[in-house]
């Protein structure tokens, strides 16, 4: 036996089994003749790997994140049945292990194998590794030096040195001439993210990757996920940001602040700024995955338009000041403002993307500093019916299960959700689960993507959620498929409810939905009989006026089916912003504070007027819709915000901005000059996510760090400072600099749930709340019983939108706002990307119909008028709506979509209602505005 | 327009129905021997994506397919297509003089078709005719033993054809 390249763990760390420690019923396989444990179903690498580590064996096909798949025979070892048996040359990537073989990693035979392979390899591939992007961090390369390649003795056949770059993307670049046809690209594009583009085209020699039928990647159907960058072992995919490069001083893991599933993001800085960014395979979120958003839009944070100094609006023009001048004007005028008219003539609107850090100090500065509950935050125009919703039926606002338990459901359901552009990595797991053939059920008006893949997609007009619901009620009850001993153990108010879920007439809320109603049916029997079925849900739920009874709707529904409590069920709901579900944790809220106790129960008034040492109102604050009202009635005249856009954002925009014109002191801390930060008589410019720390809570309730890549940019600061600076600035103390260690030990003191988080202990993953004394996490919530207790059934019937009584005579077509893959929100940070080369304007949605209705075809201007106003947006003819819909995003300030919505809001929660929009559409004669070039 | 004939669908559903539900893309190699011959002698983009659609499978599926077999033609073809085997047995009996010959010919490289869109010349694997070698598919049929005075006669009396 030759020289060994692996090295055997010690028994009590790896594991090891030998001869004598050896359980009886223990299955053991041979390695270079020694008993090993060997695990149910595991491959010979695998045991190999767990024994002797991750080198014990070279590979080159096979990566982290994907299936096995045995192309490149680098990993063969010998295997004999018997001690002194034949023996056999396998893969050991996809050949499970037999117990009782017996195996041999470094036989002489096998050592020449791979050399004799790599040798292959490289008769077509250039040996120019000192000019390579990934020189020192090629796969190729090491296995190369791993086998002990000093020449090769082939002659150099046909080559690929002749294919050409393709730098045609905003972000992905592939040089073909390095490709080593191992495969993990094309298997990353399917397995990871499930969109098709690679594959392997010809054959021979003249195999090669290609991208679409041979084109490149920008005209590919690429959604530049960087998968098979990231899986690519050698430079033949890349990015622009050369991210596999070794030129690197460090690499800094953080979460990102795209949306809310939290992926990790591993950042590479090179003198103090940022090179580029990869996905850890590790991290329990994303495993290796991440969107064009979270690995690429990151050139944002040192773009030039960053706002780099404060600024005060003196006679209508904005000058620049100190940050001494600022706080001293803000803190002059606040006091000014509180002793004239009191602490509830201020308002706060705190951040969904900043951290629980940021936005408990933020708070606290409004409720402890200012003296008034007028506390909201940008959940209250996304998920507030659900946290409202969810509190009433089951005690908790927040998602009951985990991400994760994607892979042990039966059936999804996923209601008024396009995952594929809102939430790509939860999306793409969808996705794959549609593909595999399981019960999938989309309720959607948009043929999204994954819809096309759905077993039942229900295509119902906006507005009509609780048709399709008490529908799916209907059916489940008349079938007789409701859990009946989940329903009488664990819930409450069963019999009432279904007796009114009885009394509907189908036949009407058929033709109300506009869905067949035996579509309907057979997606409500699918859903019942699924052993576990698992419900998410986007904004199409919530941004209703019928958005909290909705979400008791689908509480009920997986209450009646039992579908709560366990793994691989539950209502989900899929949360919009990074720290959505955070900000209402930490009390960001006009009527709950930090941990949700509500401001006017006595017993918790006290507690918080004591934990803060302040006086507080015991009564409700505004919510952002009411804030506005308050302003334009001369209530409310100071107004703080941090990072939120609502000008452009916001519904009905004339109303919003009207409002924000018309108080006193205006602040806005931002990073770019919004459309809301132009209305600020005082600006601070923000520091971003990559340049702070604290913790972010991700759509599962899942707490994890954010840490600082590269420092504040000059001139910035962080929120969290800037509050805490604030409140020292108006005499109430606290500690000079944020640090989000102190805060969250403040924190841990007052929210319950957070009460064993320590920043110290939590890890690359974080904790998903509650997480108890012991710092242990919670991975599903309402095992035994429900927070409230019982799970209370709670019916309503479906109302007509106030907005379609009043306008669908005159304005026939309804609008829904919808959000596009490459860009987040008012597009403030990914419209200073290469984002913009790739999605470059917003665009309404047409069904062909309609568009021969108006003589429009695709790219013309089409003008959209509601009640409130008009605008022009470029059309896409698709039959991704319905007649009569229309759908369009509000990305770009140039359209301002949102002139149009409604301040239609829900009825509980008051999130306003921009999923169903009144409108009549013609073609129009205005030009077309370009976006501003911004990168 | 891309749409095969009534009849032409019925045969591909015919085709389709001899594999078990779900398995429909084993009719694929059929269907794109039925495209190729129905619109223009290749398979453009469009084509296999129409192909796709009828078979209910990615468009991607169809390229690695129709990229892998030397029998699709991934590029507009002329009138006649050469398609000159050049495996072992061919190999060994001469085929690259042929080839090279029908190059000098015709002013092509393998792969070209020339500017009278009358000829292209395609190097092909194995066409089961190794008693035969050299030879060479035109059409439908085989021309075998080929020689370099044959290919000439060939070329010429398919020239005058297209003059008449």
């Amino acid at each position: 036996m030759s020289k060994q390249y692996y090295v055997e763990s010690k028994p009590a760390a790896g594991g090891v089994i030998s001869g004598n420690g050896m359980k009886a019923d223990a299955k053991v396989a041979y390695v270079d003749d020694k008993p090993y444990e060997v695990k149910e179903g595991e491959t010979i690498l695998s045991l190999i790997r767990r024994h002797f580590g991750k080198g014990a064996v070279p590979t080159l096909c096979d990566a982290p994140n994907l299936e096995p798949f045995g192309s490149c025979r680098v990993c063969s070892v010998d295997v004999a049945l018997s001690k002194g048996g034949p023996v056999k040359t396998m893969a050991s990537c996809h050949t499970p292990v037999i117990p009782g073989s017996f195996i041999y990693p470094e036989s002489d035979r096998v050592q020449k194998l791979r050399k004799n392979i790599i040798e292959l390899v490289l008769t077509d591939h250039p040996l120019d590794c000192l000019t390579c992007e990934v020189n020192n961090n090629c796969e190729l390369q090491e296995v190369a030096a791993r086998v002990g390649i000093r020449d090769v003795r082939y002659p150099e056949g046909k080559t690929h040195l002749d294919k050409k770059k393709d730098l045609s993307h905003a972000y992905m670049t592939s040089d073909f001439s390095k490709c080593i046809n191992c495969f993990r690209c094309v298997r990353a594009c399917d397995e990871v993210q499930g969109q098709f583009v690679l594959s392997m085209g010809g054959r021979g020699f003249d195999s090669h990757i290609i991208k679409g039928m041979e084109v490149n990647f920008k005209d590919s159907d690429c959604v530049s996920c960087g998968a098979c960058a990231q899986a690519c072992p050698t430079s033949a995919i890349s990015d622009i940001f050369e991210s596999k490069s070794i030129q690197v001083d460090e690499k800094v893991r953080t979460v990102c602040t795209y949306c809310g599933v939290g992926c990790n993001l591993e950042v590479a800085v090179k003198g103090g700024k940022i090179k580029s960014i990869q996905a850890p395979y590790e991290a329990e979120t994303n495993q290796g995955h991440t969107c064009l958003k979270g690995r690429f839009a990151f050139a944002f944070y040192n773009h030039k338009d960053r706002l780099r100094t404060p600024l005060i609006k003196k006679n209508g023009e904005f000058v620049e000041a100190t940050w001494e001048e600022a706080y001293d004007h803000i803190a002059t005028k606040l006091t000014e403002i509180k002793n004239k008219y009191g602490g509830d003539a201020i308002a706060g609107i705190s951040s969904s993307r900043g951290t629980n850090e940021e936005n408990y100090l933020m708070q606290k500065f409004i409720r402890a500093v200012m003296g008034t509950n007028n506390i909201d935050c940008c959940a209250r125009v996304c998920h507030s019916p659900t946290a409202i919703g969810m509190q009433r039926s089951f005690g908790t606002g927040a998602a009951t299960n985990s991400i994760k338990d994607i892979k042990l459901t039966d059936c999804i359901l996923v209601i008024g959700a396009n995952p594929t552009d809102g939430h790509p990595v939860t999306g793409a797991k969808l996705k794959q689960f549609a593909i595999s053939g399981k019960t999938s059920i989309v309720i959607d008006p948009r043929r999204t993507e994954l819809a096309k893949y759905a077993t039942y997609h229900l295509q119902l007009r906006p507005g009509t959620n609780m048709a399709i619901m008490n529908m799916m009620l209907y059916y489940i009850i008349s079938e007789g498929l409701e859990d009946k001993n989940f329903i009488e153990k664990r819930t409450e108010g069963y019999e009432e409810f279904k007796q009114e879920i009885l009394g509907q007439n189908i036949d009407e809320l058929e033709a109300i939905c506009g869905v067949d109603k035996n579509l309907v049916r057979e997606a409500a029997i699918a859903y019942a009989k699924a052993p576990n079925a698992m419900e998410f849900h986007g904004l199409g739920v919530t941004e209703h006026s019928q958005g909290t009874h909705t979400i008791m709707m689908i509480s009920s529904l997986a209450m009646i089916t039992g579908n709560v409590g366990r793994p691989g069920v539950g209502v989900n709901p899929l949360r919009g912003q990074n720290n959505v579900q955070g900000s209402a944790d930490m009390g960001c809220q006009p009527y709950q504070g930090a941990g949700y106790f509500e401001v006017s129960d006595p017993v918790y008034h006290k507690k918080y007027e004591e934990f803060y040492n302040a006086k507080l109102p015991n009564y409700n604050g505004l919510k952002i819709p009411q804030m506005y009202e308050a302003a334009l009635n001369d209530k409310l005249k100071a107004m703080w915000v941090i990072g939120e856009d609502m000008a452009q954002t916001d519904p009905n925009t004339h109303h919003v901005v009207n409002a924000l014109s018309k108080l006193e002191l205006f602040v806005v801390q931002e990073l770019f000059m919004t459309e809301t930060a132009k209305l600020a008589t005082v600006i601070l410019p923000a520091s971003s996510f990559l340049e702070k720390s604290g913790t972010f809570t991700n759509g599962e309730r899942r707490i994890q760090r954010v840490n600082a890549v590269v420092a504040p940019i000059e001139g910035t600061k962080s929120d969290g400072q800037v509050m805490v600076d604030i409140m020292n600035r108006m005499g109430y103390k606290q500690p000079e600099l944020y640090d989000p260690e102190w805060v969250l030990e403040e924190i841990s003191q007052i929210v319950p749930f957070f009460e064993g988080v320590k920043w110290d202990e939590l890890g690359g993953d974080g904790k998903q709340w509650p997480v108890n004394k012991e710092g242990k996490g919670t991975d599903i919530l309402h095992t035994e019983t429900f927070k409230r207790g019982k799970g209370k059934f709670i019916h309503n019937n479906y109302k007509k939108s106030k907005e379609l009584v009043e306008n669908e005579k005159q304005y026939p077509y309804i609008i829904t706002t919808n959000r596009e893959l490459e860009h987040y929100n008012c597009g403030a940070m990914t419209r200073r990307t290469n984002n913009v080369l790739i999605v470059t304007d917003d665009v309404l949605m047409i069904n062909p119909v309609d568009a021969a209705k108006h003589q429009i075809v695709d790219g013309d201007m089409v003008c959209v008028e509601s009640p409130r106003g008009k605008v022009d947006v470029k059309a896409k003819i698709t039959d991704e709506v319905k007649p009569g819909i229309l759908s369009s995003t509000f990305h770009f300030p140039e359209v301002m979509m949102n002139n149009i919505t409604s301040s239609v809001s829900d009825s509980e929660a008051m999130c306003p209602e921009y999923k169903v929009v009144a409108c009549n559409i013609r073609k129009s004669k205005g030009e077309y505005k370009k976006p501003k070039a911004t990168v | 327009m891309i749409k095969f004939s009534e009849e032409k669908l019925n045969k591909v559903k015919e085709v389709m129905a001899r594999y078990p539900e779900g398995k429909q893309k084993s009719a694929l190699i059929p269907v794109l021997h039925m495209a190729q011959d129905e619109f223009g002698g290749w398979l453009d983009t469009p084509v296999m994506d129409y192909v796709a659609e009828l078979l209910n499978i990615l468009p991607i599926e169809v390229y690695e397919v129709a990229t892998f077999y030397t029998m699709f033609n991934m590029k507009p073809v002329g009138k006649h297509l050469l398609e000159v085997c050049r495996t072992g047995p061919c190999m060994v009996n001469g085929c690259d003089d042929i080839i090279d010959h029908i190059k000098q010919k015709l002013g092509i490289s393998e792969g070209e078709t020339t500017p009278d869109g009358l000829f292209t010349l395609k190097p092909a694997e194995c066409l089961g005719a190794c008693g035969y070698a050299p030879m060479m598919q035109l059409g439908k049929t085989y021309r075998e033993h080929l020689t370099k005075e044959k290919v000439d006669k060939l070329i010429d009396e398919l020239r005058a054809q297209a003059k008449n």
